[in-house]
């Protein structure tokens, strides 16, 4: 679906902004591989050197180090990150992730919907581009650590029809009406509550993954990538609350998103809207969804599948994964 | 480096300078993954002997500076004097002014941001118990020689001798919260893996979370003001390379840091709202790193910058970058 030229456009991004990028993960794959960092250590210091050899494909990591809880943790993790560099990387370019990164252990499945968003607002155009370029690397990372225990891509729903699982998810909220539809390829705004629907549980899943992981360079790397995501969502959040001044439907909007996920994840109000507070006799945004410790609540990955696949219920599949996720952890929590 | 180039040209040029130290950096992080004893050795040797309630202090220490900052933005005062006391003598932040906002928005995160920093506070503070550290001295004045003068100074952003006010306007706050957030990132960010305690870690992931959306919503806030003339580059966005460079000054020789330069590309400018390495992820710092940046020294001391007399605790000591 996607052609060569837009991947090479995504990385280009990435090389930009981070020009040693492609080595890196190249020495990263052989550093947990070797024996001996020494070699390693060796080769990156003439990094400044182009003419370093660079495998034009990665190395896969082995998983041997991995304990199998990691592998089932960092799988779940990728499912959801596939489903994340499809959605932006089709609103930023038009098409979804390259092939090369779609296989793997389980059935590989494809991606239905997805189009490029014609933005009006150059600064949102810039943010797209950017999220995606950053999603289009954790899938890589993430398969890259995973080797060959890495999942395929499952079948994922991203299409912006009466049937798509936006519209469905919009339907819940009552962000439309019960035979409304929900494009969020449609307008800068519709992106942005889109976003907002799928980054905010990216947040959440690796918030509630964290003390999970067992390995310390895996924990490591996913308290960044929990970083990233927060970052992400604070900025759509950030832009739909000041976009939201002059057109108050999109913090209404963003709050009945909210409310939906809470329906569905489980029995506790945790997930919240971007509507003002008052604190200490002042009106005070809400970008951040922190409890009352100021911290930002996760989620169970059953909760996390919960809103994925639009269902309260103990289901395998739904929503924005009509197959289910690959992988060990599949299954959502009856609420 | 020189500063009257346009934010891209700079950008260009830090990318040149940083590519091979930040390279080494993320990969012998990725080699310590290869032995056991290779990953302690990789982090400063006081690591092989911190609690967790050593790393809970030292963010605490951290906390207690965001907390002020934006209580003073907000309020014209510091936080609670109930929220200071602990093992040492407790000191009251001064010299913070209160921001008479132009953007009624801007006021409103700075509420937000605020009060998540106190309840930080507050958290950390209930999960030491009686071993909390009290508040040190904090330094967020004003004067030429405090601690925001002085790092605008060394970002350029005011000459030298020069006054940084980061209460004077909504740009002079944005830039003034941008020195600290990012920081508080990539502080929780390096000390996630060395906590042990799977309830303390929990909650770390979640109050880094937080710092990081606060994080974004400053950047994302300043991005929205990026094309305007800035205090010293063409651009806002400029000014916040100044900023990152300083602080990557100071940290040592891997780069850590990232303004919010636009980057071009064939697909079109691309910002920069999440400041990440080439795997799409946020960096992390030591806590020596940390201290350096919060002490503004590249050496290896024990108090300066917004801690006149240092942090409370055990982790007490920044990097020696010199």
């Amino acid at each position: 679906m996607i052609d060569r030229e837009t991947l090479l456009e995504v990385f280009d991004i990435a090389e930009r902004r981070r020009n040693e990028r492609r080595r890196f993960i190249k020495m990263a794959g052989t550093a947990v591989a070797a024996t001996a960092g020494a070699s390693l250590l060796a080769a990156c210091d003439n990094d400044d050197d182009k003419s370093v050899p660079v495998t034009p494909t990665p190395s896969p990591t082995p998983t041997a180090g991995l304990p199998a809880g990691d592998v089932d943790v960092l799988n779940f993790a990728l499912n959801l990150e596939y489903l994340e560099a499809n959605y932006y990387t089709f609103a930023a370019f038009g098409s979804g992730l390259n092939t090369t990164l779609q296989s793997g252990t389980g059935t590989q499945g494809s991606v239905t919907g997805g189009a490029q968003v014609p933005f009006q607002d150059a600064t949102v155009a810039a943010y797209a581009r950017e999220i995606a370029a950053d999603e289009n690397l954790h899938v890589t990372f993430l398969r890259q650590q995973l080797g060959s225990s890495a999942v395929a891509m499952p079948a994922i729903n991203i299409d912006g029809g009466a049937n798509g699982a936006f519209t469905a998810a919009a339907r819940a909220a009552g962000v439309v009406g019960p035979t409304g539809t929900f494009n969020p390829y449609a307008s800068d705004e519709n992106w942005l509550l889109g976003g907002m629907l799928l980054t905010d549980v990216g947040v959440t899943a690796y918030k509630g993954s964290a003390s999970l992981i067992s390995n310390k360079v895996i924990l490591d790397a996913a308290a960044g990538i929990l970083a990233v995501e927060a970052y992400h969502s604070g900025l759509i959040r950030t832009l739909l609350y000041r976009k939201g001044l002059a057109m108050p439907a999109l913090r209404t909007n963003a709050d009945l998103i909210s409310n939906a996920r809470d329906t569905v994840d489980n029995g506790f109000d945790d997930d919240q809207g971007i509507s003002s507070t008052t604190i200490n006799g002042g009106a005070a945004s809400n970008i951040v969804p922190a409890d009352s410790n100021g911290i930002v609540f996760g989620r169970t990955a059953g909760d996390v599948l919960n809103v994925a696949y639009l269902n309260a219920g103990a289901v395998s599949s739904g929503g924005f994964f009509p197959a289910g996720l690959n992988g060990n952890i599949k299954t959502s929590t009856a609420a | 480096m020189s500063h009257d180039v346009s934010p891209i040209d700079a950008l260009a040029a830090h990318a040149e300078q940083r590519k091979d130290r930040r390279a080494f950096f993320k990969a012998a992080v990725g080699a310590a993954a290869v032995g056991a004893g290779a990953f302690l050795v990789s982090k400063p040797a006081q690591a092989q002997t911190l609690t967790d309630a050593d790393i809970l202090n030292f963010a605490l220490n951290l906390e207690y500076l965001e907390a002020n900052f934006y209580y003073y933005a907000v309020y014209g005062r510091g936080i609670p004097a109930t929220s200071i006391t602990g093992v040492g003598t407790p000191v009251a932040a001064v010299g913070g002014k209160q921001v008479t906002f132009q953007d009624s928005l801007l006021a409103e995160m700075a509420r937000e941001i605020a009060e998540d920093e106190l309840a930080h506070v507050n958290f950390l503070r209930t999960a030491l118990g009686t071993a909390a550290v009290a508040q040190p001295a904090i330094d967020i004045g004003v004067s030429a020689t405090s601690a925001f003068s002085v790092a605008a100074q060394a970002a350029t952003l005011v000459p030298a001798g020069g006054v940084f006010d980061p209460y004077a306007s909504d740009l002079n706050f944005l830039y003034g919260a941008f020195l600290f957030e990012d920081v508080g990132v990539t502080a929780y960010k390096g000390a996630s893996s060395l906590l042990t305690n799977k309830t303390y870690l929990d909650a770390a992931a979640g109050i880094l979370a937080a710092e990081a959306y606060h994080a974004s919503m400053i950047r994302t806030t300043i991005d929205q003001l990026g094309g305007n003339v800035g205090l010293k580059a063409s651009t806002i966005r400029g000014d916040t390379e100044l900023v990152s460079n300083a602080r990557d000054s100071l940290d040592g020789t891997s780069d850590l840091d990232q303004g919010i330069a636009y980057v071009s590309s064939g697909a079109g400018p691309t910002s920069n709202i999440a400041p990440t390495d080439g795997n799409g992820i946020a960096f992390g710092r030591t806590t020596g790193q940390v201290l350096n940046i919060v002490y503004l020294n590249k050496a290896q001391v024990t108090a300066g910058g917004f801690f006149p007399s240092g942090v409370n605790g055990t982790i007490r000591s920044s990097a020696n970058n010199a």
